[in-house]
This record gives structure tokens, C-alpha cells and sequence, in this order.
């Protein structure tokens, strides 16, 4: 390795830059401390994006292009792996909060708890977390009050207690909203404007935002958007102790003799290496590269990857699955308006109800039919070419609308993230290898929830009705979870409550592979919550007594 | 402008082009010129991010740039290959290369060429990028992977339907064909000057009234 410079020892290095990694950034520059960021993908701005979907959605714009970063999945040990875009989300600066349109329902009090609810199924590794919905609210409201989130407290009756409202009233009603309230109404479901990462009214010097048809799976042109992006990175870059590297592919995090981290290895964009010191490392590089990371940086103290004594990181892993039931009607529905996204949601389904005869639910939603724009919409039964393709294009395209679900998978020992030997990135390190086989009981949940949203979409007037039943878990969320698993014990987890490994006290993953459970509801808010708190953990500790962090224990 | 094709093979695949999206009481793919929207994605890589702007195309560079040289070289092997398994077919039934066929024999080379497709889960996978056959939220396999006939299926669809800076959706047709109200152009987007708002409901909820469920702590 040629080392190019050796930069200045950093208090904290943290590894990505998007929903997690610019919380983190953002509270530690605040409490004074210096950060060096490093972030594999490019920094893009605001300027780099617009309104093209074929760029987007089809040519890979902002999602890894799979010859350059590709994953392999396979659904069993038995089975070889292929490659496939298993749970795309944008490298960059902003990560996944540059693609997404922003849905954050908090967790409920029993997502903490399931296991002591309604125990462990067969086959399943659920667990309780070791927090509680009372630790994490206070960082709801933190998170909820910078970005500006439009909702309506008290509305979705099965909501926990909040210790403030949401600080913007909800965003105006689409079409496809309108009908789900009254699909929910007729049946005596509670329904509620989706809490969402975009402004209803002027905030913070933010302008109101911009609803463009090009949200869902774009970049925002306008920054009126809420983001790790647009909010976080610039209140980070503000205190001007965040020294953000983009274009900086961490291979390796190195350890010293002690077996604490001692650098980060990365590449740059000429393709130098660097190595980054500093006192605390933390990773946000979402659940499957965190885990990839570790099991890359393997050394004579930590043989099969750092922090993995326990043969757990990378195991317990969840993405949810989204599937759909949709409807047809006679009247235009526009489900495109505001990009397909702006939702109505219910938590009807959401809380463990044994009568089910499956365990825990799941967040359903109002929306486009998957990306509802002219290129990639589609229905169920639509043929590929020819005549009454174009026929259904031209009858149907304004006229359905989804109730999707956000699939709670059960988490399994054997779902995991590991190296793939076999296949390459194009910088020569192993990829992602997911192996994941879906559950029994994801496979009811996704049966008995298809079949309700069916119901609300008859009721709220559907003319036709196809239901779209998962069968496997695709990734198709871009949600992940579970891969370092937060516990009590270390027989059992990776990290402990404070998200710091059991094994190495100055490393965290502060992304969402800490959830031992995925929960049923889409889970930035909870990661960047998450990373709020952690954060605010490490910046106590580290100003009370600086030498102190050499020895963080929990 | 660079293109790709010879004058048989795209006169080749425009002719197929019009049987996937045919010209009815209204344009199909011929009239939207998808033809030039693809003849020009095979030219090279000079033609695959617009700039946001709209004020043309992005230059890539390093291996964002090597990536695409790669996938456009496949592209190119299946579309050659494919014309020639095109005229292969046309030719065993209808004693004629694939242009010479009337519309409904061409239907029926098309209808020979999508069951030649392997199904199985790679090729259900595969259709997610044509439009999905399950509304995943933002599923899409490699485009590498699919087969010269899904490739076909759908780039006549991206032609016809992406923004017209690309080459195809000539006049916005397919646009127009389908009711999206899409930009005047890219710069509009880009500019946040582009809304969906008169296309929201007409009615607000009063969510005041109804915020009585939660507590507070």
C-alpha cells in the first residue's frame, strides 16, 4: 500500500455519510468534537438532480449499478448465489434518504417487546430489544423537530405517546389518499396522514416542498425535501468540524494490539490509500455493508471479522418486503401527484393480535402502483407488448392505485449477510452475499394483509382488484436490518444497548443493523433516532473525560 | 448523431418496435420514433444521463464510464444476435425476413420469440424492469441479464415513454396517449417549477377534528 499523506488523527471517524452517519455527524460537530466523515460514494448536489426517470429508475443514477457494486443472494446454503440488486440504496452522500420519499412512523412500545407479547415461533430468533419505546421517543421528537416532518399527532389511534406534535401539519391529500380514508372509513379502520419528510409549510428558512411526480426513486432538485442531505450534512458542516471525504471506499478498519480500532483503511478517488486514526469509530454504512465492513477487516485477533467472536455479524438479517394489493376505478386517481408517495396509512393491522394466527403486523399505505410513473408502471396482469398492452396503458394508467404493505419477516439465524468469495466489486473486494429464506409466518402476515387491503380498496370503490402475495423476500425495500444485533448478552449479540461492540469499545454501527427485530413500519426515523441518541451517549462521555473514551464501557 | 444499427437492422427493429406499442386510432412507438431513442443508448455512452438540466448529456468518467462501455457491449451482442434469430424465424416460417412480414406475421414471430423466453424465477425477475409483474416498490433485475426479446420489450417502452430528451417520445405521445401530465421539459423539473398539485384531491381532511386518539406524555 502507498500511502499518500497521513492525515491529522480525527476524534471520530464515521464510516457513510447518509440517514445514519449524518445524525451522528450533526450531533457530534455539535457537542465540538472533530469528525472526519467517510463517505465511498460521490457527494451529489442538489444541482445533479431532476425529473428523469429513465435515469433513476432504469439506468441506475443513483442506485449501485450492479457491474460496479454488485450483490449476490441465494435463498438457502444449498442453492449457488446469483447476482441480483438485492435492497438497492443510493451510495452517497444522503445515502437512502436521497432516493426515498420519506415515510417515518415511529415504532410502537410493543415493537421493544415482542418476544415477552407474543413469543418466539418456531424457527424464529425474535427477541425483546434492550430499549424501550421511552429511550428512543425523546430522539423521535429531536429528529421529527430538525427535519421539519409533516403528520398529525394523535391521529393513528395506535400510535405510543408523544411528547410533542408533529411541527408541520400534514401535506395536502392526494387522490389516492381520499379513496383510502374511505375504503378505512367504511369499514371502521382508524387511518392517518403518513408522517412524511417533506414540508407543508415554510421551516427553518426551508421552503415549502415541491411536489413534483419525480420523488420516489429521485434525487430533489429543489432541496425543499427532507434529508440527511439537505438537513443534516449542512447543520454538520456548519460547525465546521466535520471534515467530509466523499469518494473514499473504506476497505479495512485496522486494529491495534489491544484489539481496539486503531485507523480506517480507505481508497480515494485516485485510487490511493489513506489511513484515518482516530479515537472512535462508527459505522453507518446500512445493515449489509456495515456487516460487510466488519467481515472484511479481519486480523489475529478477530479471525472471522472484527467484533465476531459470536459468528453473529451479518446473521438475524430482515428487509421487510413490500407487496401490494391493487385497485382499479372508474374515476382518474393520478396516482403519480406528488410522486406517487404522498400516503394515507393505517396501523390497523399493525399490533400482535394472536386471532391472526401469525405473529406481529404491519404498516399499510396508500400508493402508486411500485413506481407510477409512464416507464415503470404497470399492472399485475398486463401483457409485455402489443395491442392490449397499450390499450391497458391508455385506459389504466390514471386510474389504480396501491395499498402496499411494509412484510415484518421474522428474523433467522440462518438469514445472513456474508462475504461472496466468488464475485468481486469493481475495487477487488468480495460482495454481499444475502442468503435469505422467507418464513412461515412472513407468508401468512402477507396473505392475511394483502386479502385486508384488497377489502379496503373494495370498499373504497375498486371496479377490479388484483392481490399481490410476497413469496419470497426480494429486498425490494431497500430496507435493512438486524445484521449487529443490540443485546445484553454477548453470547447472543453483536452490540450492546449503545450500540458499541461487545467486543471492541470504541467501535458502534449506529445504522440499522443494531434492530434485532425489522418491525412492520419503514424504519429511517428509528435509525436516525437511533444515531441521535448513540451520538449523544459518545459526546457525553467523550467531553466529560477525553482520556476516558481510550476505554468506553458501557 | 452516432447510432449503432445498420439500415437493416434498424429498419429491423423499428418494425418491431411498431408491433409492441402499434399505431392505432393513436401514434404508437413508430410515430414516437423509439427507434432513435434506442439506436442512440447503443451509440456509445455519450447519450446515458441527460444533464439535469436538460441542456444535454452527461460525460462520464472513470468507472462509472468502464461500467457502461460493458453494458453497452452486451446490449449490443444480444440486439445483433437477436435481429438475426428475428430474420431466422421469419424466414423458416413465412419464407421472408422479419420487414417483409405483414403485421400479423410479424405478431407471430414476436409470439415465437417471447416463448422462447425461459420462464422461471429469472425471467419473472426480469419483467420487474419491464413494468412489474408484481408492483414491487423499486424492484429491477440487471439489464444485462434480460434476454434480447424482454430487452426489446422494454426499451421500446423506455422509448416511448421517457422524457423526450432521449430521443423517443417525440412530441410527448406517449404521454399524451396515457394522461401524465409531464413537464414541458427537464429544466422545468430541475428549476422546482414543475407541480402535481392541481392533480392532488380537490378537499382537504381537517385533521384537527380527528386528533383525539393519541395521549401525550
Amino acid at each position: 500500500m502507498v500511502q499518500k499523506r497521513k492525515p491529522e488523527r480525527a476524534d471520530i471517524v464515521i464510516i457513510g455519510a447518509g440517514a445514519s452517519g449524518a445524525t451522528a455527524a450533526k450531533v457530534l460537530t455539535e457537542q465540538g468534537l472533530r469528525v472526519v466523515g467517510l463517505e465511498r460514494g460521490p457527494w451529489r448536489k442538489r444541482e445533479t438532480f431532476s425529473g428523469d426517470e429513465l435515469a433513476n429508475v432504469n439506468r441506475y443514477n443513483l442506485w449501485p449499478d450492479p457491474i460496479l457494486n454488485p450483490r449476490t443472494y441465494r435463498e438457502s446454503a444449498s442453492k449457488e448465489a446469483k447476482i441480483e440488486l438485492f435492497c438497492p440504496v443510493p451510495q452517497m452522500v444522503g445515502g437512502g434518504t436521497v432516493h426515498w420519499q420519506g415515510w417515518l412512523p415511529r415504532f410502537t412500545e410493543n415493537d421493544f417487546r415482542l418476544q415477552t407479547i407474543a413469543g418466539q415461533p418456531s424457527g424464529t430468533t425474535l427477541v425483546d430489544w434492550p430499549i424501550s419505546y421511552r429511550d428512543i421517543e425523546p430522539y423521535y421528537t429531536k429528529v421529527e423537530w430538525a427535519f421539519g416532518v409533516s403528520g398529525a399527532g394523535g391521529v393513528n389511534k395506535y400510535e405510543s405517546a408523544r411528547s410533542d406534535d408533529y411541527p408541520c401539519p400534514p401535506l395536502p391529500t392526494t387522490r389516492y389518499g381520499r379513496k383510502f380514508y374511505e375504503g378505512c372509513r367504511k369499514l371502521g379502520y382508524n387511518a392517518f396522514p403518513t408522517p412524511m419528510a417533506a414540508l407543508s409549510r415554510p421551516y427553518n428558512g426551508r421552503q415549502v416542498t415541491v411536489q413534483s411526480a419525480f420523488a420516489q426513486q429521485h434525487g430533489d432538485p429543489t432541496g425543499t425535501r427532507s434529508s440527511a442531505l439537505s438537513v443534516f450534512i449542512p447543520d454538520a458542516l456548519k460547525t465546521g468540524r466535520y471534515d467530509l471525504r466523499p469518494d473514499c471506499y473504506v476497505h479495512e478498519i485496522v486494529v491495534d494490539q489491544h484489539g481496539r480500532c486503531k485507523s480506517a483503511v480507505y481508497q480515494d478517488v485516485d485510487g490511493d490509500f489513506i489511513e484515518q486514526e482516530a479515537d472512535v469509530f462508527l459505522l453507518g454504512c446500512g445493515a449489509i455493508e456495515s456487516a460487510r465492513l466488519l467481515l472484511l477487516s479481519k486480523s489475529s485477533r478477530f479471525p472471522r471479522g472484527l467484533a465476531n467472536g459470536s459468528d453473529l455479524v451479518g446473521r438475524n438479517a430482515t428487509f421487510h418486503e413490500y407487496s401490494a394489493a391493487v385497485g382499479v376505478f372508474d374515476d382518474p386517481i393520478y396516482a403519480w401527484a406528488g410522486g406517487g408517495y404522498v400516503a394515507a396509512s393505517s396501523f390497523e393491522f399493525y399490533e400482535h393480535d394472536e386471532k391472526r394466527g401469525f405473529v406481529s403486523g404491519c404498516h399499510i399505505a396508500a400508493a402508486g402502483v411500485g413506481i407510477p410513473l409512464p416507464i415503470n408502471w404497470s399492472l399485475p396482469d398486463r401483457p409485455l407488448w402489443g395491442a392490449q398492452a397499450k390499450q391497458i396503458d391508455r385506459d389504466y394508467f390514471n386510474h389504480t392505485f396501491a395499498i402496499g404493505m411494509v412484510l415484518h419477516d421474522m428474523p433467522q439465524h440462518e438469514n445472513r449477510v456474508e462475504l461472496d468469495e466468488k464475485v468481486t466489486d469493481a475495487w477487488g473486494l468480495p460482495v454481499a452475499r444475502i442468503t435469505n429464506k422467507i418464513h412461515e409466518n412472513d407468508l401468512k402476515m402477507g396473505r392475511w394483509v394483502i386479502d385486508r387491503n384488497a377489502e379496503i380498496l373494495g370498499a373504497a370503490g375498486a371496479k377490479k382488484i388484483h392481490r399481490v402475495y410476497p413469496d419470497r423476500i426480494s429486498g425490494n425495500c431497500s430496507h435493512q436490518h438486524g445484521t449487529t444485533r443490540m443485546g445484553d448478552d454477548p453470547k447472543t449479540s453483536v452490540l450492546n444497548k449503545w450500540c458499541q461492540a461487545h467486543e471492541v469499545d470504541n467501535l458502534f454501527v449506529i445504522d440499522g443493523g443494531p434492530f434485532p427485530t425489522g418491525t412492520g413500519a419503514n424504519p429511517t426515523l428509528t435509525i436516525m433516532a437511533n444515531a441521535w441518541r448513540i451520538a449523544d451517549y459518545i459526546g457525553a462521555r467523550y467531553n466529560s473525560d477525553r482520556k476516558s473514551l481510550q476505554s468506553l464501557q458501557s | 448523431m452516432a447510432t449503432f444499427f445498420n439500415s437493416h437492422q434498424r429498419a429491423t427493429i423499428e418494425a418491431a418496435m411498431a408491433r409492441i406499442i402499434p399505431t392505432d386510432d393513436q401514434p404508437g412507438a413508430r410515430e414516437a420514433n423509439t427507434i432513435e431513442f434506442l439506436d442512440r443508448y447503443l451509440s456509445g455512452v455519450d447519450f446515458i444521463y441527460a444533464r439535469p438540466d436538460g441542456s444535454g448529456f452527461e460525460k462520464l468518467e472513470r468507472k462509472r464510464a468502464d461500467a457502461w462501455r460493458q453494458r453497452i457491449a452486451i446490449l449490443r451482442t444480444k440486439y445483433v444476435e437477436g435481429i438475426k434469430e428475428l430474420d431466422q424465424k421469419s424466414a423458416s416460417r413465412f419464407g421472408a425476413e422479419f420487414v417483409f412480414l405483414t403485421g400479423n406475421q410479424q405478431d407471430h414471430t414476436l409470439t415465437d420469440m417471447e416463448r422462447g423466453t425461459a420462464p422461471g424465477p429469472a425471467a419473472f425477475e426480469a419483467q420487474a424492469t419491464v413494468g412489474p409483474v408484481e408492483p414491487a416498490l423499486q424492484q429491477t433485475s440487471a439489464e444485462i441479464d434480460l434476454d434480447f426479446f424482454q430487452l426489446l420489450t422494454l426499451h421500446t417502452r423506455q422509448g416511448f415513454y421517457s422524457d423526450p430528451i432521449y430521443g423517443g417520445n417525440k412530441d410527448r405521445i406517449g404521454w399524451k396517449l396515457i394522461g401524465f401530465a409531464g413537464p414541458e421539459s427537464l429544466a422545468e423539473t430541475h428549476a422546482g417549477r414543475f407541480t402535481t398539485l392541481p392533480f392532488f384531491a380537490e378537499e382537504e381532511v381537517d385533521w384537527t377534528q380527528e386528533k383525539n386518539h393519541g395521549s401525550k406524555t
